[in-house]
């Protein structure tokens, strides 16, 4: 059985009075905040697990990160029915990929697929703010960051979704280490990291409607994906 | 049925034809890309300005930022062509990245600079890249920089008036010497040898204009691009970050290059006139 | 914006002026008028209100077909069993849910009818509703609906929701409408201080919510229907059932 396309439905002139206060928007800001860290030989990425609308929380318990292979994590903030359709066509991408070339994508080329597949969608956009984290192809951490419509920039750290421009700056300043004469160029560890994630998961929730609840964070390295998660205000 | 719409979609990305015709794309034929792409638009009445609308200030409360604004230049002269750029990204008044690359590079002997949308940019160019590449392939030479940068002006005029924001330089050398190209998401394009693209590009003009000369050495050009870039770092709040210089010499290009805005500030401050306190 | 300091021209066509921001063209249109081919809403129904428990899953929605302001088809069922694993309630626009409605039991008959002992699961038909949803709204045609999907899945009970967007999510309580603000902070204050609510004490909880919400919500109704999910006694709709009201408290206030 198959729906009626909107095209064949005749026209009914009792429905065709002039459009009412009921306007239609195809988005929604469903905000929830992403995070990611990259380091040597690892990288972590973590996501709040509220999903609101306005003032309203839907749950205080949504994934949204998303694992695309065992290497490769993709988070998602913004529009979560387009979040929802993006990852879903994503997972099918990475398998035909994997039964095609009888390998698994590797992080940098998952990136370039989302970037053409973010701007395939340039004149009905989704209204996302992805962030994908991996390990390239010498097993480094590395972090690629998107605007809603595929440009792609790889980065070591970064921050993104309703929150992205609130906890940014303070990224530049604990792991880039902007502006700043005299500091040492340090390894960054993966506690240090963990550390620095959290910390600024706390700030974001105390000041960004938006992002609370908890995070879920995911740390990838060689050994593969592992998962933890922290308590943030629930208020 | 259905979900026809979706899996059509899905199914003419996953399964694009590679382009056989030898010509298609130096015809400027309206929407050919947009059959060809298949890129999925809006079902609204004006779809091809559906995005434009969530651009609109209007809609604060939900609006769609892309990233945006720019100082790049290139210029012409005896020893081949200096491109330089900022590397800052806005999104509206925040500043979405001080790291862009906005030299595209898009084979060993062209470049391609970015302003406007940075999303249009490195997909056209990149789109650019991939027909460049079976140019040679076809015809076992090289790409004129003229070529490749009508390629490009083809490509995105048939999106004339759809939204797209590019305003780019192509630079190269080929068979002609040294050639440099301006290219915008009009479909305009113009040969020249001295452009400068971007919110801060006056600025930029400015610096330019008062120094270039032809007869430049290597060092003195490399210098004024990255000077240039520089001023128009500092007065356009839009533009910042890092300056990075390519030139493009016989040879193929080379990166000369990339230096921190806060730090050129520091070397270019003493020679600056400044009031006596 | 800097525009008015700064009137100089754009560099090129659409393109950003100096010093200025860019601006997308046709910046003049009003973003109502891309609202042509969706329909508005005509015979609604108010909230859902669904809460999981430790063994199942409950649903409540109220009888109501509201014609804007008037409470005007006061017999409307929108609680359904899919079949013996699913139940399923909806709200909002009464004709888009009868004609999804339509759709699922057609799905469910056709797979009668193959008889090869496949039952759709609760998951999947939620996963199914999130595609439909989004599918219309990405036509600018929505379903003008909100979904809530109960069932139990493995042995485990599952509830999620879907909206007319297509945003879908999983929780143990769902509330839509007025049920997002009056019922969800009743339910998770009762879930928070029980976490192992039983079959009877996760339906009087929901009964509670019926009951305030008619007090408060001015499209609701004292008629409702409940539908349960367990295992142990599978899916069952339950009604109409009349709100147990109690006015003795209405002259204390105001």
């Amino acid at each position: 059985m198959s729906l009626v396309q909107p095209e064949m439905r005749p026209h009914y002139p009792d429905y065709a009075t002039a459009p009412t206060q009921h306007h239609f928007s195809p988005y929604a800001d469903n905000g929830g905040s992403v995070v990611a860290i990259a380091g040597d030989d690892f990288v972590v990425i973590g996501a709040d697990t509220r999903l609101s609308a306005g003032f309203s929380i839907y749950t205080r318990d949504q994934n949204k990160l998303f694992r695309l292979s065992d290497t490769t994590v993709l988070g998602c903030s913004g529009c979560w029915c387009d979040t929802l359709t993006l990852t879903r066509i994503l997972t099918a991408r990475m398998q035909m990929y994997q039964q095609e070339h009888n390998k698994v994508m590797t992080t940098p080329a998952c990136a370039q697929m989302l970037s053409t597949m973010l701007y395939y969608k340039r004149f009905f956009p989704y209204y996302i703010s992805n962030i994908l984290v991996g390990l390239d192809n010498e097993g480094k951490g590395c972090v690629y960051s998107y605007d809603p419509i595929g440009h792609c920039e790889k980065a070591t750290y970064r921050a993104g979704g309703s929150a992205g421009a609130l906890l940014q700056p303070l990224l530049d300043n604990q792991i880039g280490l902007k502006n700043m004469q005299n500091v040492g160029d340090s390894k960054l560890s993966l506690e240090r990291a963990l550390a620095v994630l959290k910390d600024v998961f706390i700030s974001a929730a105390e000041r960004d409607i938006f992002t609370g609840d908890s995070i879920l964070i995911n740390v990838i390295t060689k050994d593969g994906i592992q998962d933890y998660s922290f308590q943030l205000r629930k208020d | 049925m259905l979900f026809s719409e979706k899996t059509r979609t899905l199914d003419s990305i996953l399964n694009a034809d590679p382009v056989d015709s030898l010509f298609s794309d130096l015809l400027p034929t309206a929407n050919n890309n947009l059959a060809r792409h298949n890129f999925e638009v809006a079902p609204v009445k004006e779809a091809t300005s559906f995005v434009k609308k969530w651009n609109n200030s209007c809609h604060e409360n939900l609006k769609i930022k892309f990233n945006h604004g720019t100082t790049t230049l290139g210029f012409i002269y005896q020893g081949g062509v200096i491109v330089a750029v900022d590397s800052r990204a806005t999104a509206g008044s925040y500043i979405a990245s001080q790291t862009v690359k906005k030299v595209i590079e898009i084979n060993p002997y062209l470049l391609g600079t970015m302003a406007g949308g940075a999303a249009d940019c490195s997909f056209w160019e990149r789109q650019l890249a991939l027909q460049c590449r079976l140019h040679e392939l076809r015809n076992k030479d090289r790409i004129s920089v003229a070529a490749a940068s009508k390629v490009l002006a083809n490509m995105v005029y048939s999106y004339k008036g759809m939204g797209l924001s590019m305003g780019t330089m192509l630079a190269g050398w080929d068979k002609r010497g040294p050639g440099l190209y301006y290219v915008d998401n009009d479909g305009t394009r113009l040969k020249g040898k001295l452009f400068s693209v971007g919110s801060g590009s006056t600025y930029a003009y400015g610096v330019l204009d008062a120094e270039y000369d032809n007869e430049l050495h290597d060092e003195a050009a490399r210098e004024l691009g990255r000077r240039a870039i520089y001023h128009a770092a500092h007065r356009d709040a839009m533009s910042g970050g890092f300056v990075s210089v390519y030139h493009v010499k016989e040879d193929g290009w080379e990166f000369v290059s990339r230096t921190d805005v806060a730090e050129l500030h520091s070397i270019y401050k003493t020679d600056q006139f400044l009031p006596v306190s | 914006m800097f525009n008015s300091v700064m009137n100089a021209p754009p560099f090129w066509h659409n393109g950003p002026a100096p010093g200025a921001f860019y601006n997308f063209p046709g910046a003049s249109t009003t973003p109502q008028d891309f609202r042509q081919h969706s329909q508005a809403p005509v015979t609604t129904a108010t909230s859902i209100v669904a809460l999981q428990y430790k063994t199942g899953v409950v649903i409540a929605g109220d009888m109501l077909g509201s014609y804007g302001s008037l409470a005007r088809y006061r017999n409307c069922p929108r609680i359904l069993k899919v079949n013996d694993n699913i139940i399923l309630g909806a709200g909002g626009d009464y004709a888009d849910f009868q004609y999804v409605k339509d759709i699922i039991e057609q799905k469910i008959i056709d797979e009668d009818c193959l008889d090869d002992g496949f039952k759709l699961k609760p998951k999947s038909l939620y996963c199914w509703l999130t595609r439909i949803m989004y599918n219309r709204r990405s036509k600018f045609d929505p379903f003008w609906n909100n979904f809530v999907v109960g069932g139990i899945q493995d042995g485990e009970p599952f509830l999620g929701t879907v909206d007319k967007l297509g945003t879908a999510y999983a929780d143990k309580i769902i509330c839509t409408g007025y049920g997002a603000y009056i019922a969800v902070p009743l339910l998770r204050d009762a879930v928070e201080k029980n976490p192992n609510l039983t079959k009877v004490e996760a339906r009087q909880l929901v009964e509670k919510c019926m009951e305030v919400l008619y007090y408060r919500d001015a499209r609701s109704f004292p008629k409702y229907q409940i539908a349960t999910i367990d295992e142990t006694e599978g899916a069952v709709v339950e009604g109409p059932i009349d709100v147990n009201q109690n006015w003795n408290l209405a002259h204390m206030i105001q």
